[in-house]
């Protein structure tokens, strides 16, 4: 009897485990797509809001990994900026000043031009650092994870729920709730373009979902992926020439 | 010879101080004389001691609060840094070392780690000073902890308290999770915490900035192995001294502040000032209601200008008249000062024992608290106010000498006796 418990209780726990591993899983293949690999990306960013709306043209370079190098091609007053991302580092280049400011880590979570993405979103991988996830739904067209805050995970969301194509694992949405269970944030991924076994998103929107009117819309267009990117690339000298 | 000798002693002029008590004798029969105007007199003088004496009382007791704050809610009554941390107060200009309080241990004392950070809620993120402390020693040097009004104080790491207001720009409620960013020696850091209080102080400058971690986070997030500072508790008005003895044990390159140092030219000068700025108001309170003394005065004297002219008859000297209208004023003067003396003094332990105007001011709404007025103020007591009272006692009797008396010196006998 206590052997038969004992046996039960190890397969359970292995069962968990099993989960455990496959929704991490899942989660590291679901940002591996929404980052892309090693690429080149021309991106199409507008901002609006109730009384405006902008736009920005964007040249960004990135490792598929934490790494990013992002210029601002237009519009001509905007021209020039340009932001690299190592880690947690950041650095913002105003090319008035004509000089690179590095950033404090915390502007990581600040808004990127203005829009409703931040740093973080553009580069990192914090949905797999400082979350659990747990697989909450299985269809036939779409596969639901939860992700909760792991203990002391740097993070104020109450948790995030992303939807993912159960075949290839490209992100559909995430959608972030604050710790009342009222959803916040939501970011939509559409417009696929596989490369290299990837399925990359090539038109990201993200809606304020307090604010009404506030979205931001991500349109990627001449990519190129799975090249080999300088390292020259992701050092301080590339934010004012560019590599 | 001897009897001209005898009858010149018989008709020799008083002594002076005869005279003098023969006038404070007239004076006295006289004020008592014309009861309801001597009491109106007293009443007034009375009214400006009182005024006078609350006047001070108030301004003391706001500047005491103001000191008080300052050394238990906003610095620290002394507070022992290295002087490159009093200059850049960066974390990488942290103490070097903590050895000292073993040598201090007979002062409550509490360390603490200052650091910027930037508090993140799912709705909004903000700037901040983050204070890392102990919370079994903080309560030693800071009214904070006790100003928790909601929740709790903090008890270990992982925990935030915030200010009121803060959390409310947050958005972030009890029990929420806020993220902290931090770049320090460390590199950037990040850690999630819990909002277990949330502080209401009454101060908008704590309520609108504090935020309270445990030392152990605030320790791995910069990277500073002691602290920025630590706090030591001192009487007040012994910060200086505190300092100056704290001094002798600490190692070259760290130094002990007393409050006034800590406090900043700004707000030491905004203190002083305002109590300067205050003189010559106090000054006309005196001066006012010496004024009124003198008025009732005059026309007490015009008033009975038959019965001086009498006086002046029957042998006073002009010069004895107006000094017995001078006395007339200054024992009324006192007692008046006397008696606004014992009312004053009783208002101000009122003021000084209750805290009455926190909550009256606090009603006015929030503009009070951004001014810098706490929620708990009492009036100060010092011996000194009665002094400051004396100087319209002193003004009284300045003017009565100037104008009343002088029109009296200058009274025509027989033209003051057909007075009607």
């Amino acid at each position: 009897m206590k052997r038969t418990v004992t046996l039960l209780l190890t397969l359970a726990l292995l069962a968990t485990a099993g989960a455990q591993t496959r929704a991490d899983e899942v989660v590291r293949a679901i940002i591996d797509n929404q980052r892309g690999d090693s690429g080149r990306v021309t991106i199409t960013l507008t901002v609006q809001r109730p009384a405006r709306t902008t736009e920005y043209v964007i040249e960004s370079i990135g490792d598929g990994h934490d790494r990013s190098l992002i210029r601002v091609i237009a519009p001509a007053r905007e021209a020039g900026q340009a932001f690299l991302t190592v880690g947690d580092n950041l650095w913002l280049y105003n090319p008035r000043l004509g000089r690179a400011l590095r950033l404090p880590p915390s502007a990581r979570g600040d808004s990127f031009l203005g829009s409703d993405i931040a740093y973080r979103d553009l580069a990192g991988r914090d949905l797999e650092l400082h979350y659990q996830a747990a697989i909450t739904a299985e269809g036939a067209d779409s596969l639901e994870l939860t992700l909760t805050p792991r203990p002391g995970a740097p993070t104020p969301y109450g948790q995030i729920v992303i939807t993912a194509d159960p075949a290839t694992h490209a992100p559909l949405t995430f959608i972030y709730y604050d710790q009342r269970g009222q959803a916040v944030r939501r970011i939509s991924f559409s417009e696929f373009a596989t490369v290299n076994d990837r399925h990359f998103p090539t038109r990201i929107e993200v809606v304020n979902l307090l604010r009404e009117g506030e979205r931001t819309t991500v349109v990627m267009s001449d990519y190129t992926f799975g090249i080999e990117v300088p390292e020259a690339c992701f050092r301080e000298a590339a934010l004012a020439r560019g590599c | 010879m001897s009897a001209r000798a005898a009858g010149t002693a018989r008709v020799s002029a008083p002594s002076t101080r005869q005279t003098l008590n023969l006038l404070f004798r007239l004076a006295w029969r006289n004020i008592w004389r014309h009861r309801r105007r001597t009491i109106l007199l007293i009443a007034v003088v009375a009214y400006a001691t009182i005024a006078t004496v609350f006047f001070w009382g108030f301004m003391d007791g706001y500047a005491e609060s103001l000191l008080s704050n300052q050394a238990r809610l906003l610095t620290a009554p002394v507070l022992v840094t290295t002087a490159a941390y009093y200059d850049d107060p960066d974390p990488a200009n942290a103490l070097p070392s903590l050895d000292f309080l073993a040598a201090t241990a007979d002062i409550p004392s509490a360390p603490r780690l200052d650091f910027f950070g930037l508090l993140r809620s799912p709705y909004t993120s903000q700037g901040a000073l983050v204070r890392g402390i102990m919370p079994g020693l903080e309560p030693a040097v800071s009214v904070i902890p006790a100003h928790v009004r909601a929740g709790r104080m903090l008890t270990g790491p992982g925990e935030v308290v915030l200010g009121k207001t803060l959390a409310e720009e947050l958005d972030v409620r009890l029990g929420e999770r806020l993220a902290l960013d931090v770049s320090a020696l460390a590199g950037p850091q990040a850690a999630g915490l819990v909002t277990v209080g949330l502080i209401d102080s009454g101060l908008a400058a704590i309520d609108a900035a504090t935020v309270l971690v445990h030392l152990d986070d605030a320790r791995r997030l910069t990277g500073v192995t002691t602290a920025t500072g630590v706090a030591f508790d001192a009487p007040r008005g012994q910060e200086g001294a505190v300092a100056a003895r704290l001094q002798d044990y600490l190692p070259p390159g760290v130094q002990a502040y007393g409050l006034m140092q800590l406090m900043g030219d700004a707000v030491r000068f905004e203190i002083e000032g305002s109590r300067l700025s205050m003189v010559p108001i106090g000054l006309l309170f005196a001066v006012f209601a010496a004024l009124a003394v003198t008025s009732t005065v005059l026309v007490s004297v015009m008033e009975r200008t038959r019965e001086l002219g009498m006086m002046a008859a029957i042998g006073l000297a002009p010069k004895q008249l107006s000094r017995m209208v001078v006395i007339e004023a200054v024992l009324v003067t006192a007692v008046g000062w006397l008696v606004g003396l014992v009312l004053g003094y009783l208002l101000v332990w009122i003021f000084a024992t209750w805290n009455i105007f926190g909550p009256l001011f606090a009603a006015f709404g929030e503009a009070f608290a951004a001014l810098g007025l706490p929620a708990e103020l009492y009036t100060a007591i010092s011996p000194l106010y009665a002094l400051y009272a004396l100087a319209t006692v002193a003004c009284a009797a300045a003017f009565a000498l100037l104008i009343p008396a002088r029109r009296v010196s200058r009274l025509n006998p027989v033209e003051a006796m057909r007075t009607e």
